[in-house]
């Protein structure tokens, strides 16, 4: 099972998320791709949902196809942190509250472009009690408190990928590019094809 | 787990860079300090900033304030990377 970043980073990865997909085929692993609920073709509304919903959610696909391996990606991981009897590959964790901060700043650049001067402690604050939009997402409160607070999965059998250009700790550093920051949805075929084998292999072993 | 080499700061503002705008190790090696950025490359709108600095936040382990930010630090390159400079000595 693999699961994808959140919000606009989902969007920016998503040709890299199935290219990973055809790539595993032949090296005989069979893969799909949920939507969270609320995120991309989802006909929840965002607004309702909280963080231990899409920990449920994900839970309960992972049970319903006897999950036993599961590719998180970005911010993915944090709706999969809660299944302990499955194996985990994590490809560049984020902090809630990293992704949060990109979305507050351009919900600033925004306010800023109609004449509005709005600070992230400013948002931190109404999303404390109403919901509140950010770069075209409506977040409920609760989602916006459980993300802020919501720190890199620390599980006992999890395998933490990183690129090559990232100093934090992991387990593997990869060749390639940060897609999720990318102005345009992009690909890296050489990154997918790294992170297909790296699958492939952590499954085999 | 093991933890890599530090990044410089002016690796990481030249490795966020390339990223956002799509460039090779070669295209992104030729930016010099004078390099214009903000309305030089249309890519770098205002959401490309904002996770610009979030990564640059992430990457050097640093917090950017929001009256930190103002036009003139997307500028050119050199500003970039001197901020990047003067904040992890902070």
């Amino acid at each position: 099972m693999l699961v994808p970043p959140l919000f606009d980073e989902m969007n920016r990865m998503r040709k890299m998320l199935v290219d990973v997909m055809r790539l595993l085929e032949p090296l005989e692993v069979g893969t799909f791709l949920p939507d969270l609920p609320g995120i991309n073709e989802s006909l929840t509304a965002l607004k309702q949902l909280t963080l231990s919903d899409w920990q449920k959610s994900m839970q309960a696909c992972a049970q319903q196809h006897g999950i036993s391996h599961i590719a998180s990606f970005r911010g993915g991981a944090l709706a999969v942190n809660k299944i302990e009897n499955a194996n985990h590959w994590i490809f560049s964790p984020v902090k809630g509250a990293t992704i949060l901060r990109t979305m507050m700043r351009t919900r600033v650049a925004a306010d800023r472009e109609s004449g509005r001067n709005t600070s992230l402690a400013d948002l931190i604050g109404q999303a404390k009690v109403a919901p509140i939009e950010l770069a075209g997402n409506i977040l409920g409160s609760k989602l916006f408190m459980q993300l802020n607070a919501a720190d890199i999965p620390d599980m006992p059998n999890q395998r933490i990928v990183r690129l090559e250009s990232d100093s934090k700790p992991g387990d593997i550093h990869i060749p390639g590019s940060a897609l999720w920051l990318r102005a345009e949805p992009d690909d890296d075929r050489a990154m997918s094809s790294a992170i297909a084998h790296d699958i492939a292999e952590w499954i085999g072993t | 787990m093991h933890n890599k080499v530090e990044l410089t700061p002016e690796a990481a503002v030249r490795a966020v860079m390339r990223d956002i705008l799509g460039l090779s190790e070669e295209q992104v090696a030729e930016f010099t300090a004078e390099t214009e950025l903000f309305g030089a490359l249309p890519e770098l709108d205002s959401m490309a900033v904002a996770g610009l600095l979030t990564e640059l936040e992430d990457r050097l382990d640093i917090m950017i304030e929001d009256d930190e930010v103002d036009g003139e630090l997307f500028e050119t390159f050199g500003n970039l990377v001197a901020f990047a400079e003067m904040k992890v000595t902070e």
